[in-house]
C-alpha cells in the first residue's frame, strides 16, 4: 500500500523533530509552480506527409504503428475504414505517400505499399471480412453507375453509413479498369476477393447495364441520389493514316482481351505507342505472349507518366523503348499492319501540362517493320449519355468539391470527373462522393477540401499542419536502409503471368513498420514523460489519451516539445492576463 | 626469531614459497609472517620474498635486512643480485643448481647447499619445461637443511596451498628433501 | 579457524562474515586483492552478495550509497588516489547517514607516484564524517571490519577500516577467522530508519535550507560523539564473544612511564619491540596506540597521557604547512588537561620508507635529549 506523502510545509522547531537523514518528510505539491507558465504544451497530433499525400485518405501512420506492434488485423481494419482495396492499391498504386515520406532523408522512404499489401494478404490469409459499423439502416436508396474503384468505393462507404445501394455496370463483372491490370501486377484472386467483400456488405450489383443504352439518367430519378463513375473507357486515337488496319489494337482492348483469357495473335514484332502505365502493361503483356516489343514515346524518359518502377521492370524484361519518336503512318499490306513510319521528335517550349512540347524533326522520318501496333495514348470518357443539365468540360463531368454535378442529386467522381487515372485516386473520389451524398441526404452542411486533397471517412483528431522533416527531432532516429522487396527474376517473368513483386514477409513488414518516424502522431515513446523536469507529464486515462499534462506544475519550459521526436506536442502562448 | 629471504625471478613462485613455509611453521605452533618485497614485479625480474618465524607473537612490521638464511631459486641471479647482503654468519645459502656446493665461492662464514630443483620440477611436470616451478622442491631441501619445519608438516602445507597437482608438488618436496647436497656431508 | 592470510584477505573475510549484501569496488594497488577475493567469494556462492563492477572509485561509492539507501549492507575498499577520486561521495555517504564500511589500504599520494604506505590519503578524509580505525595486525583488521559494521549501523555513520600498504595488505599473518554463526549472533541484519521504498516514496539527499542544514550537521556530530561509547561497547562485546578486544586506544607499558610514544598502524608493533628493549635498559617508556581516530577519543587520550612527562607522536603523514596530523589531535586533546606534557612530533616513514627499530630509537633519543620541542615537528630520516 503506497503511502501518500502530505503536501505541506513543515517547519521544524527543534533538531529532535527532524529526520536523521536528509530525506523528504512531506511533498512540495502544495507549491503549484505551473502558475509561472507563459507557454503551454498541448498534445496535438499533426498530419503525417504520407497521410496527406494518400489519394485514398488512408491513415498510414496509424496502421504502420499497429503493424509495428504486431497488431495486423487492427492495422488492416484501419486501412479498410478508408479504402476497401488495400490488396489492389498495395500492388498497383504509384504510392505518392512514399514520395513525401520524411524517412527518405534517413535511409529511404518507408515501403508503404509493401506494408499495405502485407496487411491485405494477411487479411486474406486469415479470411477477415470487412467490419461494418453498427449504424441504423437508412431508407434512402442510392444508384451508382460504374463498378470501378470509384463506384465500388462510393457504394462501400454509403453502405457503412447505412444507405441502400445499387451499382450498375456495363461490363459482365464488376471491377472496371482494375480488371485490365495484368495478372503479373495484380493477381485476379486479389481483386475478386476485395470486390466480393464489398458486395458482401450488402451492395447490389447489376452488370450488363450500360448507361445511355440500357438505362437513361432519367430512369434513375427515383433514386435518392445518383453517383456517376463510368470512368474513361475509350482509347485515344493515333490520328495517323492506316489506323483502321487489322493489327492495330488499342491498349485497353488488348489488355481486356488478355484479361478475359481470349487468344490474341500479335505476330513477332509489336510496336507500342505511348509512355503511360497502359503502354507499360501492354508492352510487358506482349512480352509474356512471346513478342519482340518496342515502345515508341514522343518525349524523353523524364516526361514519362508511367511509374518509374514499371518502366524499369519493362526494360529488365527486354522491352525496348525508343524515346522522341512519334508515328506518322501505320504501314499496311492487304489491309494488315506491316510496319510504322516514324518521325524523330525534339522537345520545344513547355505546353499546358508543364512538360516540354514534342515537335517533329523535319526530314527525320523512317520506317520500322512490325506485325502489331498497340496505341496506348490514354483514354477518354464516353459522355454520350449526358443530358444538357449535367455539364461537362474537355471530356470530363464538371463537379464541385462535394462531387456534385450541375444537376442535383447527381454526383460524379473517378476518372469521368477527375481524370486522375489511378485506382487510389478513384477510391478517394468515390469516398468523397459517399460522404457528400450523406451530407446532402441528411441536409448537413459540411465543407470539403478541394479535389486535389484527400478526404477521410474516419479521421483521428489531428491538426491539418503537415509534418516536415525539419519538425522532427532526428537525434532520436538512426539512418536505416529501406529493405528490398523480393522480385521474381526477369528471365522467369517473361515466361509467366505470375506476380512479379513478392511483397514482404512478416519479419520485414514488422521491421519496416518500426522504421516509421510516426510523424506528428504520438506512439507513446515516453520521451515527454521521461524528460519533464517537473513530473508534470502523467499517463493518461486511455489509449486515445496516452499522456496528460498536469498544468498545476507544468512551467512551460518546452522540453517535452523539443524532445518529442515526432512533433506531436504543440506549444502555444498561455492566455495569462484578462483583457481589460 | 628466524628471518628467511628467498631470491627468485618473477613467476618462479618465491612469494608462494614464503607463504607455504610460513603456513607450515604456523601449523607446528610457532608464529610467522610472510611477505613479498614491497613493490612492483614482473615476470623474469629478480624478486624477493620473506618469512619471519618466532616462538612468540611477531609484533615487528618491517622489512627483513639481516636474514638468517637465504634460498636462491635461480642460480643466474648470483651474477645479478648480491644475495648475501645483510646475511648473518652461519647462514644457509640454498641454491637451485646442478653444481655441487663446493663449486660456489662464498665466504667461509656461510654454509652452502644445492639441489637440482629444476630437474625435480620437470620430472613432476610442475610448470612448463622452459620455466619449471621450483618453489615447492626448494622448500623440501630447505626443511632438510634447517630443520625449521618437519617434512610431513611441510608436505601438508604444500598440499593445501597448491591448487593444481598437489601430489606432484608433494613428491617434489620429498625428492628434494632426499637429494639436497650439503657441503661437508 | 586459524589461517595464515594477508591483511587484504582479512578485510575480505571480515566483509564476508559481516554478510555484506552489495559490494561495489574498483581495483587499485595495493587494495586489489581485497576485491579479487570478495569477487571470488561471490562467484563461488560463498557470499550472498551482489558484486557490482564499476568504472571508478567515485562510482563504487555512489553504488554503495544507492545500495545502502535501499537498505542493503554495502561494502567497498580502495586506496590512495582512488580514495581521493571518491572524495565527493565520501562526504555524501556520511551526510546521508549511510553506514557503509570501506576497507582502505593506506597508500601515499602522488606525484611522485608511489604505491607504498603512508596515512595522508585517509587523513585527508578526516572531516568527511566517517569513522576511522587504524589497524596494527591482520587479526585486528578482520575483527575491526566486523565491529565497524555494527558501530556504523548503530550510529548511522560510515566507517573506514585502515591498514598499511604491504606491511599489512600483502603480509601474511596468522588470523583466527571466527565462525559465521558466532558473527551472526554478534551482528544482526541492518535495519535502516528510512530507506528507498516504493511504498513510502521520499526524496533522499534533496535540498536542505539554511533554516535546517545546521541541525543536520549537529546530528552528525552528535552521532560521532555517541560513536565513542558505541565503539567501546561493541569492542567489549566482541571481547566477550571472541576473547579479543582492541580498545579505542591501547596503553602499552604506560603506567609508570615518563615518556610516551603515540603511534598508529603497524608502527605500533615495531614500537612495542623498541619499548620492550628500552624498558630492559631501564628507560621508563610506554606507548599509546590510537586505534580509533574518528571520532577522536579526546578523553581517553587525555587520561592516558596524564602524568606523562614527554609525549612523542610518530606521524606517518604530514599536513603541509603545519605538522603531523596525529600530533595536532593529541595536542588539541591535551589542551584541556590539567597538566599538559610537551608534545614532540616526528614525521617519518612517508611513501613507504621503512620505519625500523633504529628509527624509533632515534625518536626516543631525541625526546630524551630535549626538555621541550624546539620546532613544530621534527623530520626523521630525511636525507639532508
Amino acid at each position: 500500500m503506497k503511502k501518500q506523502t502530505e503536501a505541506r510545509v513543515i517547519t521544524f522547531t527543534s533538531e529532535a523533530e527532524m529526520p536523521m537523514m536528509p530525506a523528504s518528510m512531506a511533498s512540495t505539491l502544495y507549491n503549484k509552480t505551473g502558475s509561472w507558465r507563459y507557454m503551454r504544451p498541448l498534445y496535438v497530433n499533426k498530419t503525417p506527409p504520407c497521410n496527406a499525400a494518400c489519394p485514398a485518405g488512408e491513415d498510414i501512420v496509424m496502421y504502420l504503428q499497429l503493424t509495428a506492434q504486431g497488431r495486423y488485423a487492427e492495422a488492416w481494419e484501419t486501412i479498410v475504414r478508408e479504402n476497401p482495396f488495400p490488396g489492389v492499391c498495395g500492388r498497383v498504386c504509384p504510392h505518392p505517400c512514399e514520395s513525401e515520406c520524411n524517412r527518405e532523408h534517413l535511409g529511404g522512404a518507408i515501403a508503404i505499399h509493401c506494408q499495405e499489401r502485407f496487411l491485405a494478404d494477411y487479411a486474406a490469409a486469415h479470411d477477415l471480412g470487412l467490419p461494418m459499423p453498427d449504424v441504423p439502416q437508412r431508407g434512402e436508396h442510392v444508384a451508382v453507375v460504374g463498378a470501378g474503384p470509384a463506384g465500388l468505393s462510393c457504394a462501400y462507404h454509403l453502405r457503412r453509413m447505412g444507405y441502400q445501394v445499387t451499382v450498375f455496370d456495363a461490363g459482365d463483372k464488376p471491377g472496371g479498369m482494375m480488371r485490365l491490370i495484368p495478372e503479373y501486377r495484380l493477381p485476379k484472386e486479389v481483386l475478386e476477393r476485395e470486390i466480393a467483400a464489398i458486395v458482401a456488405t450488402g451492395v447490389e450489383v447489376k452488370t450488363g447495364v450500360r448507361l445511355g443504352v440500357d438505362v437513361s439518367l432519367d430512369d434513375l430519378k427515383d433514386y435518392a441520389a445518383v453517383f456517376l463513375a463510368v470512368g474513361q473507357s475509350r482509347s485515344r486515337r493515333l490520328g495517323v493514316p492506316g489506323e483502321e488496319a487489322t493489327g492495330v489494337l488499342p491498349g485497353i482492348d488488348f489488355l481486356a482481351r488478355v484479361a478475359r483469357g481470349q487468344r490474341v495473335g500479335l505476330g513477332e514484332k509489336v510496336a507500342v505507342i505511348g509512355g503511360g502505365n497502359t503502354a507499360m502493361d501492354a508492352a510487358r503483356t506482349a512480352r509474356r505472349l512471346g513478342a519482340d516489343v518496342t515502345i515508341f514515346y514522343r518525349r524523353s524518359r523524364a516526361e514519362m507518366p508511367a511509374i518509374d518502377e514499371e518502366v524499369n521492370e519493362a526494360l529488365d524484361e527486354g522491352v525496348r523503348i525508343e524515346f522522341l519518336r512519334a508515328p506518322v503512318a501505320v504501314l499496311t499490306e492487304n489491309g494488315h499492319v506491316r510496319g510504322l513510319r516514324l518521325t524523330e521528335m525534339e522537345l520545344g517550349a513547355p505546353d499546358e501540362s508543364g512538360r516540354r512540347r514534342p515537335l517533329p524533326v523535319a526530314g527525320s522520318e523512317y520506317e520500322v517493320a512490325c506485325d502489331t501496333v498497340i496505341p496506348a495514348l490514354g483514354q477518354v470518357a464516353d459522355l454520350s449519355f449526358l443530358d444538357a443539365e449535367v455539364k461537362s468540360e474537355r471530356g470530363r463531368i464538371i463537379t464541385d468539391e462535394k462531387a456534385a454535378t450541375t444537376r442535383p442529386p447527381i454526383f460524379a467522381g473517378g476518372d469521368v470527373a477527375t481524370g486522375f487515372g489511378t485506382v487510389t485516386a478513384a477510391v478517394g473520389s468515390g469516398k468523397r462522393a459517399a460522404l457528400a451524398i450523406d451530407c446532402f441526404l441528411r441536409g448537413v452542411e459540411r465543407t470539403f477540401p478541394d479535389l486535389a486533397q484527400n478526404v477521410q471517412a474516419a479521421p483521428r483528431p489531428h491538426d491539418a499542419a503537415v509534418v516536415r522533416f525539419e519538425d522532427l527531432n532526428t537525434a532520436y532516429f538512426e539512418e536505416e536502409p529501406r529493405p528490398r522487396q523480393e522480385q521474381r527474376p526477369a528471365a522467369e517473368r517473361v515466361t509467366t503471368f505470375e506476380e512479379v513483386n513478392l511483397g514482404y514477409g512478416e519479419d520485414a513488414a514488422l521491421a519496416e513498420a518500426q522504421r516509421c518516424f510516426s510523424c506528428g502522431t504520438c506512439n507513446e515513446c515516453d520521451n515527454c514523460l521521461i524528460f519533464c523536469p517537473d513530473v508534470a507529464v502523467l499517463r493518461g486515462p486511455s489509449d486515445d489519451e496516452p499522456f496528460v499534462f498536469n498544468y498545476d506544475y507544468c512551467k512551460g519550459c518546452g522540453i517535452c516539445v523539443s524532445e518529442c521526436p515526432r512533433h506531436a506536442i504543440s506549444f502555444e502562448e498561455e492566455v495569462k492576463f484578462a483583457e481589460t | 626469531m628466524i628471518e628467511i629471504r628467498i631470491h627468485g625471478r618473477g613467476g618462479q613462485g618465491a612469494v608462494i614459497a614464503s607463504q607455504v613455509l610460513a603456513d607450515a611453521v604456523f601449523q607446528e605452533g610457532r608464529y610467522v609472517q610472510a611477505f613479498p618485497a614491497f613493490g612492483v614485479e614482473r615476470r623474469g625480474a629478480p624478486v624477493m620474498a620473506f618469512t619471519r618465524i618466532d616462538d612468540v607473537p611477531i609484533r615487528i612490521h618491517t622489512q627483513i635486512y639481516t636474514p638468517d638464511h637465504i634460498m636462491v631459486l635461480d642460480p643466474t641471479l648470483l651474477d645479478v643480485v648480491d644475495v648475501t647482503a645483510g646475511l648473518k654468519d652461519g647462514a644457509w645459502i640454498l641454491i637451485n643448481s646442478t653444481r655441487p656446493p663446493h663449486t660456489f665461492t662464498f665466504p667461509d662464514r656461510y654454509r652452502v647447499a644445492t639441489v637440482d630443483a629444476n630437474a625435480i620440477a620437470v620430472k613432476y611436470r610442475l610448470g612448463p619445461r622452459n620455466a619449471p616451478i621450483v618453489n615447492t622442491a626448494i622448500l623440501g631441501a630447505f626443511a632438510r637443511l634447517t630443520g625449521i619445519v618437519s617434512l610431513e608438516t611441510l608436505c601438508e602445507a604444500v598440499r593445501s596451498a597448491v591448487p593444481i597437482h598437489p601430489e606432484e608438488n608433494v613428491a617434489a618436496v620429498r625428492e628434494a628433501y632426499q637429494q639436497v647436497a650439503e657441503e661437508g656431508r | 579457524m586459524k589461517k595464515v592470510v594477508t591483511g587484504n584477505y582479512a578485510v575480505s573475510w571480515g566483509a564476508r562474515l559481516a554478510r555484506a549484501q552489495v559490494i561495489a569496488a574498483y581495483p587499485i594497488t595495493p587494495q586489489t586483492s581485497i576485491i579479487e577475493k570478495l569477487a571470488t567469494f561471490c562467484a563461488d556462492g560463498e557470499m550472498e552478495a551482489r558484486f557490482i563492477k564499476v568504472e571508478s572509485e567515485h562510482s563504487a561509492m555512489a553504488a554503495c550509497i544507492g545500495a545502502s539507501a535501499a537498505g542493503a549492507r554495502a561494502f567497498t575498499a580502495t586506496s590512495g588516489q582512488g580514495l581521493l577520486l571518491m572524495h565527493e561521495v565520501v562526504h555524501w555517504a556520511a551526510g546521508a547517514r549511510l553506514p557503509i564500511v570501506m576497507g582502505v589500504v593506506n597508500r601515499a599520494i602522488g606525484p611522485g607516484w608511489n604505491i607504498w604506505t603512508d596515512q595522508n590519503d585517509t587523513l585527508s578524509q578526516r572531516d568527511t564524517g566517517w569513522l576511522q580505525f587504524y589497524c596494527e595486525t591482520n587479526q585486528e583488521v578482520l575483527d575491526t571490519t566486523i565491529q565497524a559494521v555494527k558501530i556504523a549501523e548503530t550510529v548511522f555513520l560510515p566507517a573506514m577500516v585502515v591498514l598499511d600498504a604491504f606491511l599489512l595488505s600483502h603480509t601474511s599473518e596468522p588470523v583466527d577467522i571466527p565462525d559465521q554463526a558466532e558473527v551472526d549472533a554478534f551482528l544482526p541484519p541492518y535495519r535502516p530508519e528510512l530507506k528507498l521504498d516504493l511504498d513510502d516514496p521520499r526524496a533522499f539527499g534533496a535540498l536542505v535550507l539554511p533554516s535546517d542544514y545546521m541541525e543536520m550537521r549537529y546530528k552528525i556530530q552528535k552521532a560521532m560523539e555517541r560513536a565513542v561509547g558505541v565503539a567501546e561497547a561493541v569492542d567489549h562485546e566482541w571481547g566477550e564473544r571472541f576473547g579479543r578486544s582492541w580498545g579505542l586506544v591501547e596503553r602499552y607499558r604506560l603506567d609508570d612511564a615518563e615518556i610516551a610514544l603515540v603511534t598508529s598502524g603497524t608502527v605500533t608493533g615495531t614500537s612495542r619491540v623498541v619499548v620492550d628493549e628500552l624498558r630492559d635498559k631501564g628507560l621508563k617508556i610506554g606507548l599509546l596506540k590510537v586505534r580509533m581516530f574518528r571520532p577522536f577519543p579526546h578523553e581517553k587520550v587525555r587520561q592516558a597521557l596524564a602524568g606523562i612527562e614527554k609525549v612523542a607522536v610518530i606521524d606517518r603523514n604530514i599536513s603541509f604547512g603545519d605538522s603531523g596530523v596525529f600530533a595536532q589531535e593529541v595536542r588539541a586533546a591535551l589542551y584541556r588537561a590539567d597538566k599538559r606534557p610537551p608534545v614532540f612530533d616526528f614525521v617519518t616513514g612517508l611513501g613507504g620508507r621503512d620505519i625500523v627499530p633504529a628509527t624509533i630509537r632515534e625518536i626516543v633519543d631525541y625526546t630524551v635529549a630535549h626538555d621541550a620541542p624546539v620546532e613544530e615537528f621534527t623530520w626523521i630520516g630525511v636525507k639532508k
